[in-house]
């Protein structure tokens, strides 16, 4: 292999990782290893003489303190990691249903009828996803206000299953347009009705696709922000939020535990991430690229 | 019967997204204030206040320098990348999912943590620049280095997009064309430059226009690591942020997203007629 | 086949499986604290509650303890919700721009009594307030800026909660280290101790500054996100002569931009040499770091931060007013008033008023001093021998009451701050020079005041 394709794989792969390998590391240290003005690599404490020379070494002490300190609020919050985690939980996983449950039987609409106007239908739908959110936001409060559905669960639900509707519509879209027409005719011809082939037939089929489309719904949901933080900035607040917040922290900014946590948030990202990476292609495009 | 199927997800696409939108022109043209009150009409004067301000342009430009900016660098990254993956590496399905990773992780999260690194006092990557015997920048706090700090930032995370993508075109073109080109004994450059750039174009082009709508909405980075009032890097979407949440304007702000709907459109327009020139193009390709 | 059942069945389907899955959520929520204003009578004798929002810091959670003393007596639940600094203004003016807002009490930052006041979001206590109050014992800075408006006007819209201002801590361990001591001496021939005059904190500042060794002579508040930079800034402005402008007149050009304010902002641009790095973009919390891990000798911070800091660095930790500058001596004014909400029910508001009335009593002023970070209006028991020794920040406290200034409370006031902050920012960052800064910053103040009219 050309050395050189090899050295840039080698640089890449390490610059992409390096930041991720400071938060695990940063998520096993104690708040003054954080900030301490010379950076702690090497997680094998010695027995330093004096406390100058531990401060002056890149050795720490590792602990787990961080991880346990995540049941406890932190500074002036009511709640504690966990408690904004099962938010995120509740809310990401609700959207993504009704995202997919609704963009897969709106997905197979599109997918096998004619129906007029679908290419305009298409456009407008996904248009919605180029929509900054801060664009939207200032009605959507008016709106929610109106509805008392400021700082709700069901509020983000409702605009997180909108906003990831174009992204299933898209996809599930072109996963049943992969499924051959036989198997519905075959149904229909037994004397199915439409409503019974498309639970018999085509879900069965389109469960993959389905499941691909969740979890990119889910992460579309689970990694939001802008609505999160204008919407929901008290109550039923998001991961994304919570962290924010501790910006400015009295105590100081609590890096071990948002280290701690980021590392939890982030670990079904990277599952899911390793479970769909067939997909992943088509995920971030829309469904336009199929591999 | 189709509409059975398709109705409920367009209602509710309408309700939460056109109604929006029909109610922001509204808005825009009345002095509503984010704590409430009266509302009333005040004809066109948040849009010549819009127009008028040189923070809009300053936005304006902030955005398009950083849309600009960053899908250039994350292309040429992503596709070297891709060329430099494409053919057998060990490893290559582990290193791939691995490099995949940053773009799925949440972007404010990271920008906290990103934050952490790059402080000037006892970040990590100053630390690393200082032991290297180079100039440990503040790239926090220097006015010319934040944007740049969340190009950084975003450079990071988004170039495996463009190497996913990349890999993708470089995948498709067949292999009997090289074998052909080494038959006519082209060079290595040529090659390069009449087969494999043209045949990756179409997915190339997909790929810029994906990531550039996605760096018009930049709010979270911004927020995360300068905040939203900040000359230098204040992009439409935190301009928005700082008029509606902090300036309490929220007839000014929905005159803001009025002009950023009309810009978007225009966008989704360009994408959509982009993406039937290239299932065209297939489509030819194929018969 | 009939068309009509798929379509309608799938449209239910769709909607009310979000609708039920919503409701299960909406039940699951803890219940709001706020009482319905019809639902008392029929419902069984529910539990009262009192919700009081304020920033996130040491003095809210010794309200919350003391508050809970309050609750005990009453059989009321009171619910103190912080919100960090940064977010603090922006959440409660979003809140008041519903019909009802989650909290009862807001205690809210002195310049916010002008938008609250116009806008109706404040319940107007001029005539209730000197009969539940003991106003009279308050300290005259006190009432005048964390309750009036307009200032001096006698109509009040808050009870003061919190007193504040900016003052300094320092490393008494390294002013006291006999090295240093004959070190600073060698070279500028005087003795190191507690600077009395800016010039002598710069003095100070610069022997500190050892960047190679990672030390840094002082640490000023610089924050863009909401007034840091502003009150960091304010009482150096004010101690060179310049001001923010004419509150009569509405006047800022000649204040602001004046010869004396040019002064002013290069002397604060210089202190920020003697600062570590990123020193010109540092929160109120962020500030308190460059202080804890050691690297900083004197720190410039709210006193309402200092009792943490004496917990944690007890013994090394001292502290002192703002120096002055010829005869003139300025800090910051902090501080909170309790501002009642006009969009919650009327039951509600009396019970607050109970609150507020029981909290400005001496006898429970008395134990709120005690509480970590918690400061007191009470004149008396400010002049008292007992407090100033109570801690070792309390002194210089008392003496900074006397010299306290405010920025505009104006309803613009969110604008203003947001001009100076950018303004401000760009000066200490390089981008301009600080005479620009601040014609521009004059410019700009005069044609929001004008705006607002």
């Amino acid at each position: 292999m050309n050395p050189l394709r090899g050295l840039v794989i080698v640089v890449y792969f390490s610059l992409a990782t390096l930041p991720l390998a400071w938060l695990a590391l940063t998520s096993i240290k104690t708040y003054d290893d954080t900030i301490s003005a010379r950076a702690k690599f090497i997680p094998w404490a010695d027995n330093a003489s004096t406390a100058e020379a531990a401060g002056e070494s890149a050795r720490f002490a590792p602990t787990l303190d961080a991880y346990r300190n995540l049941s406890r609020p932190v500074a002036g919050t009511p709640n504690d990691f966990y408690h904004y985690l099962g938010n995120s939980v509740i809310i990401g996983v609700l959207s993504t249903l009704a995202a997919v449950c609704l963009g897969t039987i709106c997905g197979y609409g599109f997918s096998r009828f004619k129906l007029p106007g679908t290419k305009d239908w298409l456009f407008f739908i996904l248009s919605t996803r180029f929509l900054p959110p801060l664009a939207v936001v200032v009605p959507v409060l008016v709106m929610y206000r109106w509805f008392a559905l400021e700082n709700t669960h069901l509020g983000l639900i409702l605009l997180y299953t909108s906003f990831n509707l174009s992204l299933a519509v898209w996809l599930m879209k072109g996963f049943v347009d992969e499924i051959p027409r036989a198997f519905e005719e075959a149904a229909l011809v037994d004397g199915y009705s439409r409503l019974r082939t498309f639970v018999r037939v085509i879900v069965p089929q389109a469960s993959t696709g389905m499941a691909v489309t969740g979890v990119f719904c889910l992460i579309s949901s689970w990694n939001e922000f802008g609505f999160a933080m204008t919407l929901n900035n008290y109550d039923a607040k998001t991961v994304p939020v919570y962290f924010a917040g501790l910006q400015g922290n009295i105590e100081g900014v609590p890096w071990p535990q948002i280290a701690a946590g980021m590392m939890i948030f982030v670990a079904p990202i990277v599952l899911f991430t390793v479970l769909v990476r067939r997909h992943l292609l088509r995920g971030v495009t829309f469904g336009t690229i199929k591999q | 019967m189709g509409w059975g199927f398709v109705l409920p997800a367009l209602i509710l696409l309408l309700a939460m997204n056109l109604f929006p939108l029909i109610f922001n022109i509204y808005l825009s043209f009345t002095n509503a204030d984010l704590s409430g009150g009266l509302v009333k009409s005040v004809g066109a004067r948040n849009y010549t206040v819009l127009f008028g301000d040189a923070r809009y342009a300053n936005a304006l430009s902030t955005t398009a320098l950083f849309v600009v900016a960053s899908v250039s660098i994350e292309l040429v990254l992503g596709f070297a990348l891709a060329l430099a993956l494409r053919d057998r590496v060990p490893g290559k399905p582990v290193i791939l999912t691995v490099l995949l990773i940053p773009m799925m992780l949440c972007p404010v999260v990271l920008s906290l943590f990103w934050n952490l690194i790059l402080n000037a006092n006892y970040g990590v990557l100053n630390q690393f620049l200082g032991f290297a015997h180079l100039p440990q920048p503040q790239w926090l706090t220097d006015d010319d280095l934040k944007l740049v700090s969340i190009l950084l930032v975003d450079v990071w995370m988004w170039t495996p997009f463009m190497m996913l993508i990349s890999l993708a075109g470089l995948n498709a073109i067949p292999k009997y064309i090289y074998e052909a080109a080494e038959i006519d004994r082209a060079s290595r450059f040529m090659v390069f430059r009449t087969i494999t750039l043209p045949m990756c174009a179409p997915l190339l082009g997909l790929a810029v226009l994906l990531r550039a709508t996605d760096a018009l909405k930049q709010f979270d980075l911004v927020m995360a690591i300068t905040g939203p009032n900040d000359a230098s890097t204040q992009t439409l979407s935190t301009r928005i942020y700082q008029v509606v949440f902090r300036d309490y304007k929220v007839g000014l702000g929905s005159a803001y997203g009025v002009v950023i709907l009309v810009a978007v459109i225009a966008v989704a327009t360009i994408f959509v007629r982009y993406i039937d020139g290239l299932n065209k193009r297939q489509g030819k390709a194929e018969a | 086949m009939a068309k009509k059942p798929v379509a309608a069945s799938s449209i239910l389907v769709g909607i009310g499986s979000v609708l039920a899955l919503g409701a299960g959520c909406q039940k699951q929520q803890a219940a709001a604290p706020e009482s319905a204003p019809a639902a008392p009578a029929a419902a069984p004798a529910a539990a009262k509650s009192l919700t009081i929002w304020w920033a996130q810091w040491a003095p809210a959670d010794g309200l919350q303890d003391l508050a809970n003393e309050f609750g005990k007596q009453e059989s009321v639940e009171v619910k103190v919700h912080q919100i960090p600094w940064a977010s603090f203004q922006d959440q409660v003016f979003q809140e008041f721009g519903k019909n009802q807002t989650a909290f009862d009490i807001v205690v809210g930052d002195s310049q916010w009594l002008g938008r609250g006041a116009t806008k109706g979001l404040y319940v107007d206590l001029t005539d209730w307030l000197p009969s539940a109050v003991p106003v009279k014992g308050l300290h005259p800075l006190a009432l005048k800026y964390l309750a009036e408006y307009p200032t001096g006007s006698a109509h009040y819209f808050a009870a003061p909660a919190e007193t504040d201002a900016m003052g300094w801590a320092y490393r008494k361990d390294w002013f006291d280290d006999p090295a240093e001591k004959a070190a600073f001496k060698k070279k500028y021939k005087k003795e190191l101790a507690v600077p009395e005059t800016w010039d002598d904190l710069r003095t100070i500042a610069e022997f500190f500054s050892r960047p190679a060794k990672k030390q840094y002579g002082n640490v000023l508040v610089t924050g863009r996100g909401y007034d840091d930079i502003v009150m960091g800034f304010e009482q150096v402005l004010y101690a060179f002569g310049g001001s923010w402008g004419d509150a009569k007149t509405m006047k800022v050009k000649g204040a602001l931009d004046s010869a004396d304010a040019v002064k002013a902002l290069d002397f604060f641009k210089g202190l920020l040499k003697f600062a570590p790095p990123g020193g010109s973009k540092l929160g109120y919390g962020d500030a308190l770091e460059p202080f804890v891990n050691n690297s900083s000798a004197m720190l410039m911070n709210y006193f309402a931060f200092f009792p943490d800091l004496a917990k944690k660095m007890a013994g090394k930790v001292g502290f002192f007013a703002m120096p002055k500058q010829g005869e003139r001596r300025f800090a910051s004014l902090g501080g909170q008033g309790f501002s009642i909400s006009t969009k919650v029910a009327d039951s509600q508001k009396e019970l607050a008023k109970k609150f507020i009335a029981w909290f400005s009593q001496a006898d429970t002023q008395k134990k709120w001093v005690q509480k970590p970070g918690g400061f007191t209006a009470n004149a008396e028991i400010l002049k008292s021998d007992a407090f100033k020794k109570a801690s070792p920040y309390n002194a210089a406290f008392a003496q900074s009451m006397d010299i306290m200034q405010d920025f505009w409370n104006v309803p613009v006031y969110n604008e203003l701050i947001a001009a100076t902050a950018q303004q401000i920012g760009e000066a200490l960052d390089g981008k301009k020079s600080s005479k620009d800064a601040l014609s521009e910053l004059a410019a700009e103040h005069e044609k929001i005041l004008q705006a607002a009219q």
